[in-house]
């Protein structure tokens, strides 16, 4: 490691014992990308590898009497017979159907719009939609079950000056569903939107001029031309948003605890009342793993399916 | 738990993964290494110790250091006011790890001492050999139970004892006709509320329908209690679909289904909103909350009367202690004999509890205290009647100790999501009763009570 480029540059070694020394110079040199990896793969293998190894190891014990008892495969059994876990499973795979689809395409439409030139004060706009991404996450989940408060809330106030009676947003089961996709919306909406964005500034104008002289309008150029060209960055965003997804646990944690009546306990939400509430952390561990076996097969779907055609 | 990091939804759920399994791996360690946890009982004059609890609490065993000190000068204490509900899971993740970083003194919540001496067994000392069995009789009833379940070890010393109560706006019920000291049962209640909300508008009583909190099946499980029972049976069987449980259920039902209980999702705020508005007659709320009503609404003074809850059936009880807080020494502290000196300080002197009921209104377990005048004096707040007398009244009266077991938070999901089903859909409450029993039962291997 103490040998440098620039050392051996200037000084070069005499001749004779150059191929004595050319050993350990290069086989140092061989070593120094690791050495220089070292301290992000040993951070890496602490507090990544090791849990992960160990929540599988953890995922086969059960805690009887404050004893960690080996039980092999019987948590995942459990995990199929549960109601509550496949209760998680269909809320996550709703907004994932619903929510996702609906926000990628929101997030298109605005991206084309930010990009458009006769939008004008560019700038304050992009900041705009891009600010929800980066408020505090417990912030905005407090913001929003304020208000969304059936009786004091201010979302209800200002529709009951417009004559409609009281929406339960957060106490009616399928509403809580609505509010919560709302306020996902909301949040990542923007943050889509730039990354597409980037992509959009990316596709020469030559093609949109030669779509021009074929005699294409507005919605042709859109689609043969934008949407092919925003194929990579629609991959990205939608692998993105569906590991964000099935990961998904600040915003039903917050704003309704995964009520009412479980209508937003997402799978995240039921792992950590498994691990931190019910101290049952080898079940906790069975979900998260059948989780990333999920969040794998579904982006590799999406890579088949979305990705490489070109 | 820190949800607050501005990332991308995906890193951050991540990084609640990554640390969950730290905790989870640390948790498995704790459990395999071998022998008690390496804590020593230490000089018992000498020390730094770290004392944890919440708001008030903690206010007021900070206010006691000094006069702690001068019978002890060298014991240092510290109390943090971590507060509540935080403190759990600060308890919880440092217990995983082994007591890293835990404190010396730990108030713990009879709802959640069970689940953290079964999960995580030693992480309490024992505070036997450190002289805590000369307390047995200083306790109201059933709380050394709750300290002491099998009466081998004693896990903690008992603080607060709340009764359950009643708490009801005297002027409603008076423009309404109804006499509400003269209630006996809850189906008089149910006439009552009627009446009340025919003449004046008024609710009968708040309960979160959609149970956005936690604690939202607090009336059931005051009804429940005031029959004996709890989720769970003495030997830890599940009773949440008893036939104690389906009447408390169908009474709520009932009220429910009549228009007299007002939605209070949304937490503490809503709740004090909903007194600050004066949308229900009735608060039945225990001990502690006399407390919260006359600092939320000092000017209702004289409006206001306390009682004991009505019996579920005729002739039946009208006190039951709903609940209990404590002091604990961690397993792993290394002044656990001079942490003892400070609990025995705080809860055992007549003198130390007397302070904090008159500053905070929060009832002491220890029976000697009630000696002082402050329980006997007329509340001007609450026209004139005594309100310590009458909690005393039901402390005295031989209450029942309850199992909470370590699969009380388990149990309290499954009996609110019982009860959201039965408020928001007009469920029936003894399928939905049973549904939640079953439930418990495959997630806890426990047997349902028959």
């Amino acid at each position: 490691m103490t040998t440098s480029v620039p050392q051996t540059r200037t000084a070069p070694p005499p001749a004779r014992t150059k191929a004595k020394r050319h050993r350990p110079r290069r086989s140092a040199r061989r070593l120094a990308p690791y050495l220089f990896l070292l301290p992000a793969a040993a951070l890496f293998a602490v507090f990544k590898l090791y849990p992960i190894g160990r929540s599988f190891f953890l995922s086969l014990f059960k805690s009887v009497d404050g004893v960690d008892r080996y039980v092999g495969l019987d948590n995942y059994a459990r995990l199929m017979d549960d109601p509550l876990f496949w209760t998680a499973l269909r809320n996550t795979g709703i907004i994932l159907v619903v929510q996702v689809p609906l926000m990628l395409a929101l997030a298109t439409g605005l991206a084309v719009a930010l990009n458009s030139a006769l939008l004008r004060a560019r700038p304050v706009f992009r900041l705009g939609f891009f600010l929800p991404m980066i408020t505090g996450l417990v912030a905005y989940g407090i913001i929003f079950s304020v208000l969304l408060n059936q009786q004091y809330g201010l979302a209800n106030w200002l529709l009951s000056l417009v004559g409609f009676g009281e929406v339960p947003w957060l106490t009616d089961p399928l509403w809580a569903q609505i509010s919560l996709g709302l306020a996902l919306t909301w949040h990542y909406t923007g943050y889509n939107a730039v990354i597409l964005l980037a992509r959009l500034q990316t596709i020469p104008a030559e093609l949109y001029n030669a779509a021009a002289v074929d005699g294409a309008g507005t919605w042709q150029s859109f689609r043969h031309v934008t949407l092919p060209g925003l194929r990579p960055a629609i991959l990205l965003t939608t692998v993105l948003s569906t590991i964000g997804t099935l990961q998904i646990f600040d915003e039903p944690y917050i704003l309704t605890r995964g009520g009412p009546d479980n209508a937003t306990l997402t799978i995240g939400v039921y792992l950590y009342q498994n691990a931190f509430q019910y101290f049952d952390f080898g079940y906790a561990s069975a979900i998260a793993y059948v989780l990333a076996v999920l969040i794998g097969v579904l982006g590799l779907i999406q890579f088949r399916v979305l990705g490489d055609k070109s | 738990m820190n949800p607050s990091r501005p990332n991308p939804s995906r890193r951050r759920v991540l990084g609640l993964g990554g640390g969950l399994a730290m905790s989870a791996g640390l948790g498995g360690l704790t459990a395999c290494s071998s022998g008690p946890p390496d804590g020593a009982p230490g000089d018992p004059a000498k020390g730094d110790i770290t004392v944890w609890s919440w708001a008030g609490p903690a206010a007021e065993m900070r206010a006691l250091v000094p006069r702690f000190n001068k019978e002890h000068p060298g014991i240092r204490v510290t109390v943090e006011d971590i507060g509540n509900p935080a403190i759990w899971d600060k308890i919880t993740t440092s217990m995983a790890a082994d007591g890293a970083g835990l404190a010396d003194v730990l108030h713990i919540g009879v709802d959640y001492l069970p689940a953290y001496t079964d999960r995580f067994p030693g992480q309490l000392a024992d505070l036997r050999p450190l002289g805590a069995g000369t307390y047995r009789k200083a306790f109201a009833d059933g709380l050394w139970e709750t300290v002491s379940l099998d009466g081998s070890r004693v896990d903690a010393l008992p603080w607060e004892a709340n009764s359950g109560g009643f708490y009801y706006r005297a002027d409603v019920f008076e423009k309404a006709g109804v006499d509400a000291e003269a209630l006996e049962t809850w189906d008089e209640v149910i006439e009552a509320g009627r009446k009340v909300k025919e003449k004046t508008g008024t609710y009968l009583l708040g309960i979160d329908k959609p149970a956005s909190q936690q604690d939202s099946a607090n009336v059931f499980q005051l009804l429940l209690q005031l029959q004996g029972t709890m989720y769970f049976d003495l030997d830890g069987e599940i009773m949440v679909s008893s036939p104690e449980a389906v009447r408390a259920m169908t009474l709520i039902k009932r009220m429910n289904d009549a228009g007299l209980v007002n939605d209070i999702s949304g937490g503490w705020n809503s709740l004090i909103s909903s007194i600050k508005s004066g949308t229900a007659a009735v608060l039945p709320w225990p001990t502690w909350f006399g407390g919260i009503i006359e600092e939320t609404v000092p000017d209702q003074a004289g409006l206001w009367g306390v009682r004991l809850p009505p019996a579920v059936r005729p002739g039946g009880t009208n006190a039951a202690t709903v609940n209990s807080t404590h002091l604990a020494v961690s397993g792993t502290s290394r002044h656990q004999a001079a942490a003892f000196r400070f609990v025995e300080f705080v809860l055992t002197r007549p003198r130390s509890q007397v302070g904090i009921y008159r500053n905070k209104g929060i009832a002491p377990a220890l029976m000697a205290a009630y000696e002082d005048p402050v329980f006997h004096q007329p509340s001007e707040f609450f026209g004139g009647q005594r309100k310590g007398e009458i909690f005393l009244e039901a402390l005295r009266s031989g209450t029942p100790a309850f199992n909470y077991t370590s699969d009380y938070a388990r149990a309290l999901k499954a009996v609110t999501d019982a009860q959201t089903r039965v408020l928001l859909r007009g469920a029936d409450p003894a399928t939905e009763l049973r549904r939640a029993a079953d439930q418990l039962a495959a997630q806890t291997a426990r047997k349902v009570a028959r």
